[in-house]
């Protein structure tokens, strides 16, 4: 076997998980002054990584989440700043792949683009009534008001379909349908075009669980769940 | 279901979260970048849509719930401290939890040495439940190239790859598994991984 042989199986073996406790950190040990194995083990994660697919999720134990927030270390404003320098990098590079003058001003508009906060345009929702729902992710454009609905983990019990709504000021809080979240993609892409960025900012959407075809009475009537909107700045 | 029409039917829907549909995969960097910047709401949110997916995989390599339950608590503390380290330009967002799950999960699995007995009908029985896997799941791109290079090794040596990587077996668990000597076990992994990467042709 050739030297990047030994590397591969190593790192595919590391990765696999096959390796005994001693191997193992020895093997952990190595990746840390080693590129090449570092590289490697990377490389088998990427490649193995579909067999991941085929193993079901499983619902979490409820009381997990507030165990793990209680453990997040407090703010620490290092965190931030290794990505922003992150970004500030990718500009460089960038920077040092043109010319002079050129990598000047690049730089300049990557500090600003990196120091001053972006107007956010995309925000996302995340639906959960508990761990035994469906799990829906909402994304809105805001400039665009483009909404994209995707389900995690959902598919709707037979006869039955998912309706999104939005309750915002404008109709009093008053929930209002923005489509089945089954119908074709234009229904509750378009949806929210009707509706200003203010108003979309701060309402609040909700999914529930209607008839085939939706709410018969134009008001959510089945188990309904809601969520705000979380800021992703882009 | 699904606005877009890529989740038809209920077996692809548990698999959305893996799939390769580009904006999940996007909303997932988005929801990371909130996190580096230790934004908890957005790190609720990044639970709620990706916490049963490894949980199901560290369930997989630990065997025991209280095991899981711990490793899971320990995997999203680190996502918390590494989200800012996460560059998705080497990768997708999904992959790089993946990888922290799974190998908090083998490094316990590995601390505690142990399996006891009691556990052990347990592994068998999801393995015995499972004999096809592969073909049982709709398969994305990536998962169908991998299945091709995979359906080129010998079958037991495809069932080790997979038992290992899914249950995180050691040679010396396989060794008893397919009544081989570990070393044996060892020489098999070693000729697979190398046909592997070949044939995924990197």
């Amino acid at each position: 076997m050739t030297e990047r042989d030994e590397i591969d199986v190593l790192a595919g073996e590391y990765v696999l998980g096959t390796l005994d406790a001693g191997e193992r950190i020895a093997a952990q040990a190595q990746r840390r002054r080693d590129r090449a194995l570092d590289a490697a083990i990377a490389a088998w994660e990427e490649r193995l990584a579909p067999l991941a697919e085929s193993v079901p999720p499983v619902a979490v134990p409820k009381d997990l989440l507030a165990k793990i927030e209680a453990k997040l270390p407090m703010a620490q404003p290092g965190a931030q700043i290794v990505a922003l320098e992150r970004r500030a990098q990718h500009w460089r590079r960038i920077a040092i792949a043109t010319s002079a003058l050129a990598a000047c001003l690049l730089l300049a508009i990557g500090v600003r683009e990196v120091s001053r906060p972006q107007m956010p345009t995309t925000y996302v929702a995340v639906f959960q009534k508990d761990d035994a729902s469906p799990a829906f992710l909402l994304t809105v454009d805001l400039t665009t008001r483009v909404l994209s609905v995707r389900p995690v983990a959902a598919e709707p019990p037979a006869g039955k379909s998912y309706q999104l709504w939005i309750a915002s000021e404008r109709s009093g809080g008053a929930p209002q349908s923005l489509g089945l979240i089954e119908a074709k993609q234009d229904s509750t892409q378009r949806a929210l075009a009707a509706y200003d960025r203010a108003t979309v900012e701060r309402a609040t959407f909700g999914i529930s669980l209607e008839p085939a075809g939706g709410s018969p009475t134009g008001r959510p009537t089945g188990p309904a769940f809601h969520a705000k909107l979380i800021k992703t700045s882009r | 279901m699904g606005v877009r029409g890529e989740v038809p039917n209920a077996r692809m829907a548990g698999l959305a979260l893996l799939r390769p549909a580009a904006s999940t995969a996007a909303t997932i960097v988005l929801l990371l970048e909130r996190v580096a910047a230790q934004d908890r709401e957005a790190f609720s949110a990044l639970y709620t849509a990706t916490s049963a997916k490894l949980y199901g995989i560290i369930l997989r390599i630990s065997r025991r719930r209280d095991i899981a339950d711990e490793v899971l608590q320990e995997v999203y503390v680190q996502i918390w401290e590494r989200a800012a380290y996460y560059d998705a330009s080497k990768g997708s967002p999904i992959t790089w939890m993946v990888a922290i799950a799974r190998n908090r999960a083998l490094d316990e699995a590995r601390r505690k040495k142990a399996v006891s007995i009691e556990d052990t009908p347990e592994v068998f029985g999801i393995a015995d439940e499972e004999e096809h896997p592969l073909e049982r799941v709709e398969k994305s791109q990536q998962l169908q190239r991998l299945s091709q290079c995979l359906d080129a090794l010998d079958s037991d040596r495809r069932e080790v790859v997979l038992l290992a990587y899914r249950e995180g077996m050691t040679r010396e668990a396989l060794g008893q598994r397919f009544s081989r000597p570990p070393a044996t076990i060892k020489s098999w992994l070693r000729r697979s991984l190398l046909q592997l990467r070949d044939c995924l042709g990197q």
